[in-house]
């Protein structure tokens, strides 16, 4: 076996290029799913029963579909319907994100229902509506316990952001196998980017990890 | 003050309530007593709308609890203190009390601060403003909760076994609080397995069994004089 560790070294700032830009997307898309989330996992549980019914629709499909076709549905279906070129960026971040959503609203479903029925309860005996009860109450109660799960979301996210070099979008696995096809690498190249990606992911899980703390020590459960 | 007319609850086939007629006058103050699963919580939480009757009619003030709009105007109107407490854990002691005034009755937070001062000291909790729940005892945390009920400026208050997951040493310090609050005219329904305090604070007992109401009267004819087989039956066990 012969390893070039030069082909490491002139390659990586190319790799890191390319890990910046699946860093932008995972972030991007985190924004959008946590948005879409937090809506669509609350009308998982709110008393509006098309809402219920709509979300649940929501979180089956995107779930129970593989986010591959999920991208390719975005990027090619669509403009079929509209007529309109859909840019890749927004194919990108528009399926992680939609995609994420459902996973998110899961979690947050979860952790507002984990939440003692006891304090509903005792928000609406005081006459506070439904939705002061969920705002002052439950949903910051809720944060506290949604934090782990959360943060495993976005590893997956991160992870699954590589996905989109399907499509020609150029982020860190993309920018890999462009490197592979004109230096024929590929030992060194998928290498690096392995440890590429484990650096992002091993970042994220200890900042949560840390949130994790902190909310646990100057704060109440 | 709260009127109750034939009502009925159920839940799936289970009938707990089975024709409750009710009327409660401003001022009394009405124990409720009963074995566990006879349906005297439920029928304190269809008071104030906890649980929605299957059938009949309940009335706070005047004010029939039928639609979303009235209902958080009756709760205004009606505390209430739970068996586990309640309190917001996320929240300090004084918070805790704060938030209904200010996020219902639009009180301004200088004004429900020092409301929630005056009622804390009137709980004996006057120290324990900035504390959070955990850091209290159960005895502690429930006279925060009338506090927090309080801080309403309730019209009618419901005490759901208020003492039934305290300490032994420590309901007497909520019975007194309770007791004062009597005193005061308060008009209160009270669910409770204290029989002592029950003959000492009620005006009136009421004894429940089956989702029915059995026997009602004085502390003094219920206990010492019960005309119903069930109820002698009851209270040999408790007494």
């Amino acid at each position: 076996m012969n390893f070039n560790f030069d082909l490491v070294v002139t390659s990586f700032p190319l790799l890191l290029l390319g890990a910046g830009v699946t860093i932008k997307i995972t972030a991007m898309s985190v924004a959008l799913g946590v948005l879409i989330g937090l809506f669509v996992g609350i009308a998982r549980i709110c008393r509006v029963k098309p809402l219920r019914f709509l979300a649940a629709v929501y979180v089956d499909f995107f779930r129970g579909t593989p986010l591959l076709v999920q991208i390719f549905l975005f990027y090619f279906a669509v403009p079929v319907i509209t007529g309109q070129r859909i840019d890749p960026y927004v194919a990108a971040v528009g399926s992680c994100g939609i995609n994420s959503g459902a996973y998110v609203a899961e979690i947050v479903r979860a952790g507002i229902q984990s939440i003692d029925a006891g304090q509903m309860e005792a928000g609406r005996s005081l006459g506070m509506t439904w939705g002061q009860t969920m705002r002052y109450i439950i949903v910051p109660q809720a944060i506290k316990r949604v934090i782990p799960p959360l943060g495993n979301e976005f590893i997956a996210l991160l992870k699954d952001s590589s996905l989109v070099s399907v499509i020609g979008f150029e982020e860190l696995t993309r920018r890999g196998q462009l490197i592979i096809a004109k230096t024929y690498g590929s030992l060194e190249i998928w290498f690096s980017v392995a440890i590429i990606y484990l650096v992002m992911t091993l970042s994220i899980s200890r900042l949560v990890a840390y949130l994790e703390k902190r909310y646990n020590t100057d704060d109440r459960h | 003050m709260i009127d109750i007319e034939n009502l009925h609850k159920s839940f799936g086939d289970a009938h707990i309530l089975k024709g409750i007629d009710l009327h409660i006058k401003e001022k009394e103050v009405v124990v409720i007593i009963g074995p566990s699963g006879s349906g005297k919580s439920t029928l304190l939480r269809c008071i104030n709308y906890l649980e929605q009757p299957t059938e009949g009619m309940v009335s706070v003030d005047g004010i029939v609890l039928n639609s979303e709009a009235n209902i958080n105007d009756v709760r205004k109107e009606v505390g209430m203190v739970f068996q586990r407490f309640n309190l917001f854990p996320h929240m300090t002691v004084l918070e805790n009390i704060m938030l209904a005034p200010v996020k219902v009755r639009h009180m301004d937070k200088g004004e429900a601060e020092s409301l929630a001062k005056t009622l804390l000291a009137r709980v004996g909790l006057a120290d324990k403003a900035e504390s959070y729940p955990e850091q209290l005892s159960g005895g502690q945390q429930q006279r925060v909760a009338i506090a927090r009920a309080l801080a309403m400026k309730p019209k009618v208050m419901l005490f759901d076994e208020p003492t039934s997951a305290l300490d032994p040493e420590m309901v007497g310090e909520v019975l007194d609080v309770m007791k004062s609050l009597a005193k005061e005219g308060m008009t209160m329904v009270i669910v409770t397995h204290e029989m002592g305090f029950a003959r000492e604070v009620g005006d009136r007992v009421l004894f429940v069994d089956d989702g029915r109401i059995i026997e009602q009267g004085t502390p003094a004819e219920v206990f010492e004089h019960p005309q119903e087989e069930r109820t002698k039956n009851f209270l040999s066990k408790v007494l």
